[in-house]
C-alpha cells in the first residue's frame, strides 16, 4: 500500500474500523456456512426420516439479505465492488492528481447515496420493531424481521464509514506534498 | 423535463459515470434515485424507493443459489479437481493431434459442470494446463489462449452463475436456464476442439514448433487411476444437476448438496485444509455480497426505467423503425459485445437486460434463447482487449514474465472469433437451446 504519506491518527482510525468491518464480514461468512448447512439438514430430514424442517425458504431469504449487508463493506475495503478501472488507470499515468479528484468525487456522490438509502431504511426498522412483524405463518413457523432491518442498517452505516476513509485516502493523496503519488 | 427525457438522461450520465469508474452499483443507485426525484419531484420518495429495493429485491428463497453455487465452485477449484478433470481428460485425447489442447478445452467443460464461474476455471485451468503445455513443445500463446478460450465454457455450461443472475433478473426459470445452456455449451466446446484438431493437422506450427506426440503415452493412466479420478467428479455432477433435472432438489437445494459433497470429496482426498476453506469462504462472502449488492442496484434502476417509460417508449420505437426482428437483435448483440471490452459480463446484463425486455415482450422472443444469446456475447467481452478478465485472471496466476497480457490476448482472438461463430449458430438455430426443454 502507498501509506506513506497518511497521518498516523487516520492509519489508527482506520485500522480500528477494518477490525469491525471484518468481524461483520466473519459474521456473515459463518451465516452462508448456517444457510448451506441449513438446507442440507432439511433435504436429509425430508428424504430419509420423511421429516422436513419447518420454515427454511423464509429463513433462507432473510439469511440472504443478512449475508449481504454483513459483508458489503468489506467487499468494498478490498475493492470487489464492481468498477471499471480501464479509464482511472489512463488518467492515473499522465495526471495522477486527476485520478484523486474523480475518486473524491465518486466517494461523495456514494457517500450522499448511501446516507440516503440508510435514512430511507430507519423507518423499516422502526416499523418492524414496533409492530412485531414477522415472516412465516403462526403456528407452523414465525421469525421476527427486525434483526434483518437492523442489519441492513448496520451495512449501510459500516459502507458509510468504509466511503469516508476512502475518501479520506484520496484527499490526502491528492493534497500530499509534491504531489508524489509514490 | 417530461419523464422520458428524465430516463434518458439519467441512463447516459449512468453510462458515462460507469466509464469513468464510478462503482457500478452506486451508478445504478444515483441515476434511480436522482431520476425518481426529478419525475416524482419528491427526494422522500425516491429514497423510500431505495430503502425498500435494498429490503426487498434479493429477500427471497431464490437468492439461496448465489452464494451456494459461488461456495461450490471455490471448494472444488481448491481440492485439485480441475488436475483431475484435466488428467482424465488428456487419457481420453492423448493419441489425436494437438490432445493437449484439446483435453484442455474437455477439462474445462467437464469442470464446468461442476463450477459456475468462468474466472475460477482461468484461474485454475492457468496453472495446471499451461505448464503441461509448454512441456510438449506448444507455444506460449496457444497455451494460455487455449485456457482463456475454454475458461468461458464455465458460464454456459450449468450450473453457471450468469444464467442465476440473468433468471433472476428475467424471472425465468434457472432450471429451464440451465438445461438451455447445455447444448450450446458442448457446441462451443466441439467446436474449440474441432479449430484445434484442424490447425494441429493442417498447420501445426500455429499452436508449436515442436510438438513431441510420443511424449504424450507417459500420461496413460490405469483403469483403476480414471475411475479414482473421475469418479468424485461424475458423481458430483450426477448430484447437482441430475438432482435439479430430475427434479429431487430445487437449484437452491443443489447448490447446498454439491457444496457438502465437495467438501466430502476433499477432505476425504485430504485436499481441503483448514486455510483453504477460510479462504473459500472468504471469497464466497465477498463474491456474493459485491454480486448482490449489484442486484439490488439493477433493481431500483429499472424500477426508475420503468416510472420513466423509457423502455415503453424504445419499444415502441423499435416498432415502428422498421428495423424489424433481427435488426433489434443484431444491434442488441453487437451493443453488448462492445460493452463487454470495458465492462464485465454481469453489469451488461444488469444494465442492459431491464431497458430490453419491454422490447422483447411485444416481439414475442424466447426469454430462455435470449438468455443464452446474451452470455455468450457477453462472455466475448471476458476475452476482448482493453478489459478482459479472464486474460486478466490468467496473467495474475502465471508465474511467467515472458507472456504479456497482450500474448494472452492474441492467444485468446481466435477464440473470441469460434464463439462469435456459434452464437450465429444460436441466432439461426434457436432449436439449438430449445431442443431439451
Amino acid at each position: 500500500m502507498y501509506d506513506t504519506h497518511l497521518p498516523k491518527w487516520f492509519l489508527s482510525f482506520r485500522s480500528v474500523v477494518d477490525m469491525l468491518t471484518n468481524l461483520l464480514n466473519v459474521l456473515g461468512t459463518l451465516l452462508i456456512v448456517a444457510v448451506m448447512l441449513l438446507v442440507n439438514a432439511d433435504v436429509i430430514g425430508r428424504v430419509f426420516f420423511s421429516a422436513p424442517i419447518s420454515g427454511v425458504p423464509e429463513i433462507v431469504s432473510m439469511s440472504i439479505v443478512a449475508i449481504v449487508f454483513l459483508q458489503v463493506a468489506q467487499a468494498f475495503r478490498k475493492g470487489r465492488l464492481t468498477r471499471t478501472e480501464a479509464v482511472l488507470d489512463f488518467f492515473e499515468k499522465r495526471t495522477p492528481r486527476f485520478r484523486q479528484v474523480l475518486e473524491l468525487m465518486f466517494s461523495f456522490a456514494a457517500i450522499a447515496l448511501i446516507w440516503q438509502l440508510f435514512w430511507a431504511s430507519q423507518p423499516l426498522f422502526m416499523k418492524a420493531w414496533v409492530r412485531g412483524t414477522y415472516e412465516g405463518t403462526v403456528g407452523d413457523f414465525t421469525a421476527p424481521i427486525w434483526p434483518v432491518k437492523l442489519i441492513i442498517l448496520i451495512g449501510c452505516a459500516a459502507l458509510l464509514v468504509q466511503l469516508t476513509l476512502h475518501a479520506g485516502t484520496a484527499a490526502f493523496r491528492l493534497f500530499a506534498k509534491n504531489g508524489t503519488q509514490t | 423535463m417530461s419523464p422520458f427525457e428524465i430516463g434518458m438522461a439519467s441512463f447516459g450520465t449512468m453510462v458515462v459515470m460507469v466509464y469513468f469508474g464510478l462503482w457500478v452499483p452506486i451508478a445504478l443507485m444515483l441515476s434511480s434515485f436522482v431520476g425518481v426525484w426529478m419525475i416524482k419531484g419528491s427526494p422522500v420518495l425516491a429514497g423510500k424507493l431505495l430503502a425498500l429495493a435494498a429490503s426487498e429485491t434479493i429477500s427471497s428463497y431464490f437468492f439461496g443459489v448465489v452464494p451456494l453455487f459461488i461456495m461450490m465452485g471455490f471448494i472444488v477449484s481448491v481440492t485439485g479437481m480441475g488436475r483431475d478433470a484435466f488428467d482424465v481428460a488428456n487419457h481420453v485425447f492423448r493419441r489425436i493431434r494437438g490432445g493437449l489442447g484439446i483435453g484442455t478445452v474437455g477439462a474445462n467443460a467437464i469442470f464446468a459442470a461442476i463450477t459456475g464461474i468462468s474466472i475460477a476455471s482461468a484461474a485454475v485451468f492457468t496453472r495446471i494446463a499451461v505448464p503441461e503445455m509448454t512441456r510438449h513443445g506448444y507455444n506460449k500463446r496457444f497455451a494460455v489462449g487455449v485456457v482463456a478460450g475454454s475458461s468461458v465454457l464455465g458460464m454456459l455450461i450449468p450450473p453457471s452463475l450468469l444464467l442465476i443472475l440473468y433468471g433472476l433478473l428475467t424471472e425465468q426459470s434457472v432450471g429451464d436456464l440451465f438445461i438451455a445452456g447445455v447444448i450450446p455449451g458442448l457446441l462451443l466446446a466441439f467446436v474449440f476442439c474441432l479449430s484445434i484438431f484442424l490447425v494441429a493437422l493442417i498447420k501445426p506450427s500455429l499452436i508449436g514448433d515442436k510438438i513431441d506426440l510420443k511424449a504424450n503415452d507417459e500420461d496413460v493412466l490405469s483403469t483403476r487411476e480414471v475411475m479414482s479420478k473421475g469418479l468424485p467428479l461424475t458423481a458430483l455432477i450426477g448430484l447437482v444437476l441430475g438432482g435439479i433435472y430430475g427434479g429431487f432438489f430445487t437449484p437452491i437445494e443443489a447448490g447446498a448438496i454439491g457444496c457438502s459433497g465437495a467438501i466430502v470429496i476433499g477432505l476425504i482426498r485430504r485436499a481441503l485444509s483448514f486455510s483453504d476453506f477460510r479462504e473459500v469462504l472468504t471469497d464466497t462472502g465477498l463474491v456474493t455480497a459485491s454480486i448482490s449488492f449489484l442486484i439490488i442496484a439493477a433493481q431500483m434502476y429499472s424500477r426508475m426505467l420503468a416510472l420513466s417509460g423509457v423502455p415503453a417508449g424504445f419499444g415502441n420505437f423499435v416498432a415502428t423503425a422498421e428495423i424489424g426482428y433481427w435488426g433489434v437483435i443484431l444491434a442488441y448483440v453487437l451493443l453488448v459485445i462492445l460493452m463487454g471490452t470495458i465492462l464485465d459480463s454481469s453489469s451488461i446484463m444488469l444494465i442492459l437486460v431491464p431497458l430490453m425486455l419491454p422490447v422483447l415482450a411485444l416481439m414475442q422472443v424466447d426469454l430462455i434463447w435470449f438468455g443464452i444469446v446474451t452470455i455468450i456475447a457477453v462472455e466475448i467481452g471476458l476475452l476482448t482487449p482493453p478489459f478482459g478478465i479472464s486474460v486478466f485472471v490468467i496473467k495474475s496466476s502465471l508465474d511467467d514474465p515472458t507472456i504479456t497480457l497482450g500474448d494472452i490476448f492474441i492467444g485468446a482472438a481466435p477464440f473470441a472469433v469460434l464463439m462469435l461463430i456459434v452464437l450465429g449458430l444460436v441466432l439461426a438455430f434457436p432449436s439449438l437451446v430449445t431442443a431439451l426443454l
